[in-house]
């Protein structure tokens, strides 16, 4: 068993993260109902075990008459495939950068240096706001914003990391020995810095859920006819007194799909020994 | 205040003797406070057309003519007015006995001010779009003026009651410009503002010196709350003591609490789908089944509580372009002929796209996903897109809105050419319908000088839009309201919430 | 002195920096599909109307030619006019600036206490037991965003207990004071008690909120700070020396680990700063947020773009304060 596996926040990081992409993979099967089913003469039902709750639906139904349960199941889909596609698409921009600047240096190093200086100036969250305001509604936007405001993230602790690994000596010894530069960070130094990338992409994913969600409660997130927990949030808010479950399931869901990521994220952090600078956001 | 005159001077000190006397704290029985779900763009009352503002400017400012609770027309500033057998000059007479807040006296000269010189000195206006026709305004006396339209204008007296239609003073205007009035505004209405906190709250001071009854209470506290359960948790802890826009739901909770009452009022706002004559909806057979595949009642049922009406034609029960005769009728299996007619079913669905806003008007958006289930059911399939709502107009005039919009539309007046004459006018941009059969009529209408005849040609035209399906009304709107008890309001048929209505008993 | 020449230095630098950031701010902002022109007309003004005001506003002319224009008024203090609210910009940034700044200056009081204190916790647990336990805890807690702590309070104090206001800065019926803009401090300065009082609690749920999201990052990094600086020479010598544990913690071991912590803080204030739009809409707190989230909903250019602006300048604010800070407070770095 690797090093790695052995640490118990990983396999419960693992085992949250697993879990909500099982939901997410397996809506369909697991559903109680169809999430877009509507019942106008049942809306707001509470949760099963409150007075006036139908064993039917188990966390009660929204403004619409629509199970609460299945749409939560269903909104697992619009949070993973954010949370994974724009984490790899930011990581593939910034590691991309991080690797030139750092190992290039000079005017490179220079130019990159100064956008990461500009995005940084910018709160995310405006940012990203901005961008969709520009781009629009709908789940690939949402991960194209994302990708555009959180590259930063990797190519900031990445390049330190490069800069770090290109003074090491097997990579001088890789250059004398007459590898290209394509061939040196490749077999070299990208290897050499995957722990800290991988740490990185996990920790990068509960950040995607969570930006997903807050566009998607701001009303500027995934397209309307796509189930998802921030704008399950947005419409839970409204029957906040009446069934507070509408509220309560998706703020839960949320919680737990990021813990899982964070967990998941420490603890390669710690066993694969990695140093970064913490921060948020 | 700027600039006191002598008079201002000995009414200020007036008042100030009256305020002397009274305790400094406004004590509960002397003043109220109401959460309002928005704030008004400017002080300058002409400027921007936001019904939500009405009320606020009308406690500040006086509009020509008034409405009174029952929506009839009734005179205001203006005490008499007379339109010409040709509508195309209408001749007014003013009070004599009204003073702005500084003390001037309004005369006509201020209404030519108003409603002509101001928008011909080039002020952003949106008032100079209802005033389009006006010619010249000829002010032969102080209290006399005579406004002259290049066609004929049948409704301008409807318009001096409308929307951003409120008399702001020459002399102080000219002196202070546009920016300075908006900063102290300076109205004829029955109250004054005192404080002004954008976005936060407006304060209100009775006008001791106002020409018409008096006010019962001396200060309204408007209270800017946006979210909708804000309003409602501040009403339920005392905060505010009336507001309205309340979630729907939330009205039958707060009802049955001891010190609240909550009233569900129908206004002139009707909901509609505004429909395009082209792309999915061409074919008329689609569009009528998309009208009776809907049930308006259940929307009412599940979104209002049961109290928005049910409608038929874009009007409202009570206005004159209502027809209590007409329905169309809620009826699935109709639809699924129609759509078999024309080569569909449920398991080859019409396709159309559609629009909503979210937050626009209680529920709306929940209204649009319930209408596209409803429509699933018979075989239409609808992409739901959410708009903004200030992009509607956008959207419409680069001719991309999509087959279905849901749309709700305030008509303070009641007025159909203002319902029927607006939302189905191919040259106006609030009509995605541009087919020119029907809107040639439409546009025809808004010509016709005799009042019977006008009413008579906006019913028919009512009716025959509904029947080719090129409206889709769903429901009079219903304003949610909630207030304490022992607090008197009157209840305007448009929603207004007036504070010199109200009193505590 | 040192702290002065940092920041002029640092200000320096913000300037090319807040320049392209205009820039992109003007590019993204001018490919919106949406018409300034059209939307500043009411709606039942006509096509020739709109093409005046599209003139009128400049619409019609290059992109680089509108940018020379904006930023030729910029320079002179004139950001534009609101297209929605039809007056300038700037007194627009006045009004609601002071707030967000109030809200986030708690808020990041907040999240310093209890950083500072969930870090020594942490510290003061090593080895025992019960450091796995607070660890897992500060994963946990990180993993709560402020949007989510922000509508969990309403939930517990404003709708179960009712125990908490949670919307807006003041009581309805409470005159508000206007000497500064920050809230707080103007009651104080015109001795308003209950007004302060009424300020205090609206605050508070926000400024929680808010606080309590940026919270564990601090309480890690100054773990870990102390963790390292607990390996240094100096702290064994002073134990030699018989130096109380409470004492060495304080006097030595802290005074080296806060500068990471600060730098940190540094950057969290800058992110909190941003974080606080959420959290104003929630709360509908009056603030630059909510200014935003409108302008957005409204397609409000100018304001987007000041708005924009001045989360930037904040921002570069923020980090050039933090790095003179950093230099006052390590003399080792200032002889490099």
């Amino acid at each position: 068993m690797p090093r790695w596996l052995r640490s118990g926040r990983v396999i419960v990081g693992l085992l949250i993260v697993l879990a909500v992409l099982s939901c997410a993979l397996f809506a369909p099967l697991l559903a109680p109902h169809d999430p877009d089913e509507q019942d106008l003469l049942a809306t707001l039902l509470p949760a099963a075990w409150q007075a006036g709750g139908d064993p039917a639906h188990l966390l009660g139904t929204d403004g619409l008459g629509r199970d609460v349960l299945s749409r939560l199941m269903f909104g697992a889909r619009v949070a993973m495939t954010v949370a994974l596609v724009a984490s790899f698409g930011a990581m593939a921009v910034g590691s991309v950068l991080a690797y030139v600047a750092g190992y290039l240096g000079g005017w490179a190093d220079w130019l990159i240096g100064r956008a990461v200086d500009v995005w940084m100036s910018f709160p995310p969250v405006i940012l990203s706001l901005i961008l969709m305001t520009g781009l629009g509604t709908g789940a690939s936007n949402v991960i194209l914003a994302i990708v555009l405001v959180d590259w930063t993230r990797f190519c900031r602790v990445l390049r330190s990391e490069v800069l770090v690994v290109a003074r090491r000596d097997y990579v001088a010894a890789a250059r004398l020995v007459g590898f290209s530069h394509w061939r040196t960070v490749t077999r070299e130094i990208v290897p050499a810095t995957i722990p800290l990338l991988v740490t990185l992409l996990t920790l990068e994913m509960g950040i995607a859920v969570v930006v997903e969600a807050i566009l998607s409660f701001v009303g500027l997130g995934v397209k309307s006819s796509q189930i998802a927990w921030g704008q399950m949030i947005a419409d839970g808010r409204e029957a906040i007194y009446q069934a507070p479950w509408n509220l309560l399931a998706p703020v839960a869901a949320i919680f737990i799909t990021v813990a899982g990521f964070n967990m998941l994220g420490d603890g390669l952090r710690r066993s694969l020994d990695v140093r970064m600078v913490e921060g948020r956001e | 205040m700027v600039d006191l005159s002598r008079r201002t001077l000995l009414q200020t000190a007036a008042v100030g003797a009256l305020a002397g006397a009274m305790p400094a704290q406004a004590a509960e029985a002397d003043g109220v406070t109401i959460g309002w779900p928005s704030d008004v763009t400017s002080w300058d009352p002409n400027q921007r057309f936001t019904p939500d503002a009405q009320a606020i400017f009308k406690m500040v400012f006086d509009q020509p003519l008034d409405q009174d609770p029952k929506l009839k027309l009734v005179a205001n500033l203006v005490s008499k007015w007379e339109m010409a057998a040709d509508a195309r000059s209408l001749k007014l007479e003013f009070r004599d006995d009204v003073l702005f807040h500084n003390g001037d006296r309004m005369t006509s000269a201020d209404f030519r001010w108003t409603f002509f010189e101001r928008i011909k000195a080039g002020h952003k206006v949106d008032i100079a779009q209802s005033f389009r026709k006006v010619t010249d305004i000829e002010t032969p006396t102080p209290t006399t003026a005579i406004m002259r339209f290049d066609s004929p204008a049948p409704t301008v007296p409807v318009w001096l009651a409308f929307l951003g239609s409120f008399m702001v003073p020459k002399a102080y205007m000219e002196k202070v410009g546009v920016e300075g009035f908006s900063a102290k505004p300076v109205g004829t209405g029955p109250y004054k503002l005192a404080e002004y906190q954008l976005n936060a709250r407006i304060v209100l001071e009775r006008n001791d010196a106002y020409w018409g009854p008096k006010p019962k209470l001396r200060r309204v506290t408007i209270e800017i709350i946006k979210d909708p359960s804000a309003r409602v948790a501040a009403v339920q802890s005392g905060q505010v003591d009336i507001t309205v826009g309340v979630p729907v739901r939330e009205v039958a909770r707060l009802k049955a609490m001891p010190n609240l009452a909550a009233e569900l009022n129908p206004i002139t706002r009707v909901i509609l789908l505004q429909v395009r004559n082209d792309e999915g909806f061409a074919d008329q057979n689609i569009r009528l089944a998309a009208h009776h595949a809907i049930d308006k009642k259940a929307l009412s049922q599940a979104f209002y509580a049961g109290a928005a009406v049910p409608l038929s034609v874009p009007a409202t029960p009570g206005s004159p372009g209502y027809l209590d005769d007409y329905s169309f009728a809620y009826d699935p299996e109709l639809a699924k002929q129609l759509l078999a007619k024309s080569g569909f079913g449920p398991d080859k669905p019409a396709k159309i796209r559609m629009a909503s806003t979210n937050g626009q008007f209680p529920s709306d958006y929940d209204m649009a996903r319930a209408i596209v289930q409803m429509w699933k059911k018979v075989g239409i399939e609808a992409t739901l897109e959410v708009i903004e709502y200030a992009k509607y107009f956008e959207l419409n005039r680069g001719n991309k809105l999509p087959e279905a919009t849901l749309y709700s539309f305030d008509n303070a007046t009641g007025d159909p050419e203002i319902y029927t004459g607006y939302l189905l006018n191919p040259k106006l941009p609030f009509s995605p319908w541009k087919d020119m059969g029907l809107g040639q009529k439409v546009i025809d209408q808004f010509n016709v000088a005799d009042e019977t005849a006008r009413i008579a040609g906006w019913r028919a035209l009512n009716r025959e839009a509904a029947e080719m399906g090129a409206t889709l009304p769903l429901l009079q709107s219903v304003q949610t309201l909630v207030r304490k008890k022992s607090l008197n309001y009157t209840p305007y048929g448009n929603g207004w919430l007036l504070g010199q209505t109200m009193s505590w008993s | 002195m040192i702290l002065l020449a940092t920041l002029g230095r640092r200000l320096l630098v913000a300037v090319p920096i807040l320049l392209v950031v205009s820039v992109l701010l003007f590019v993204a902002l001018r490919v919106l599909p949406v018409d300034p022109a059209a939307m500043s007309m009411p709606p039942n003004a006509t096509r020739d109307e709109i093409e005046g005001a599209r003139r009128q506003m400049g619409l019609d002319r290059p992109l680089p030619e509108q940018y020379a224009i904006w930023l030729g008024h910029a320079v002179h203090g004139d950001f534009g006019r609101s297209i929605h609210l039809r007056r300038d910009v700037l007194p627009l940034i006045g009004q609601t600036l002071p707030g967000t700044i109030e809200l986030a200056v708690c808020a990041m009081v907040v999240a310093s206490v209890l950083g500072l204190a969930g870090g020594l916790l942490l510290f003061s647990l090593r080895g025992r037991a019960a450091e796995a336990v607070a660890e897992t805890g500060t994963t946990l807690l990180m993993s709560i965003p402020e949007f989510l702590w922000a509508l969990l309070f309403i939930f517990v104090f404003g709708v179960l207990l009712q125990a908490m206001p949670f919307t807006g800065r003041l009581d309805p019926g409470l005159e508000r004071p206007v000497v500064t803009g920050f809230l707080l401090l103007d009651a104080l300065l015109v001795g308003r008690v209950d007004v302060f009082r009424s300020a205090a609690v609206h605050l508070l749920l926000p400024a929680v909120a808010l606080g309590l999201a940026f919270a564990p990052p601090i309480m890690r990094v100054l773990r870990s700070s102390l963790l390292d600086v607990y390996h240094e020479d100096y702290i064994r010598q002073a134990r030699l020396r018989g130096v109380s544990e409470t004492r060495i913690l304080l006097r030595h071991a802290l005074k080296n680990a806060i500068l990471p912590t600060l730098t940190l803080m540094g950057v969290q204030f800058g992110f909190l700063f941003g974080g606080s739009l959420l959290v104003e809409v929630i709360y509908s707190y009056p603030g630059m947020g909510n200014l935003m989230v409108d302008a957005v909903r409204n397609a409000d250019l100018p304001i987007i773009q000041l708005v924009g602006l001045t989360y930037c300048v904040v921002v570069l604010l923020i980090n050039s304060l933090v790095d003179g800070l950093y230099l006052v407070l390590n003399p080792r770095l200032r002889k490099r």
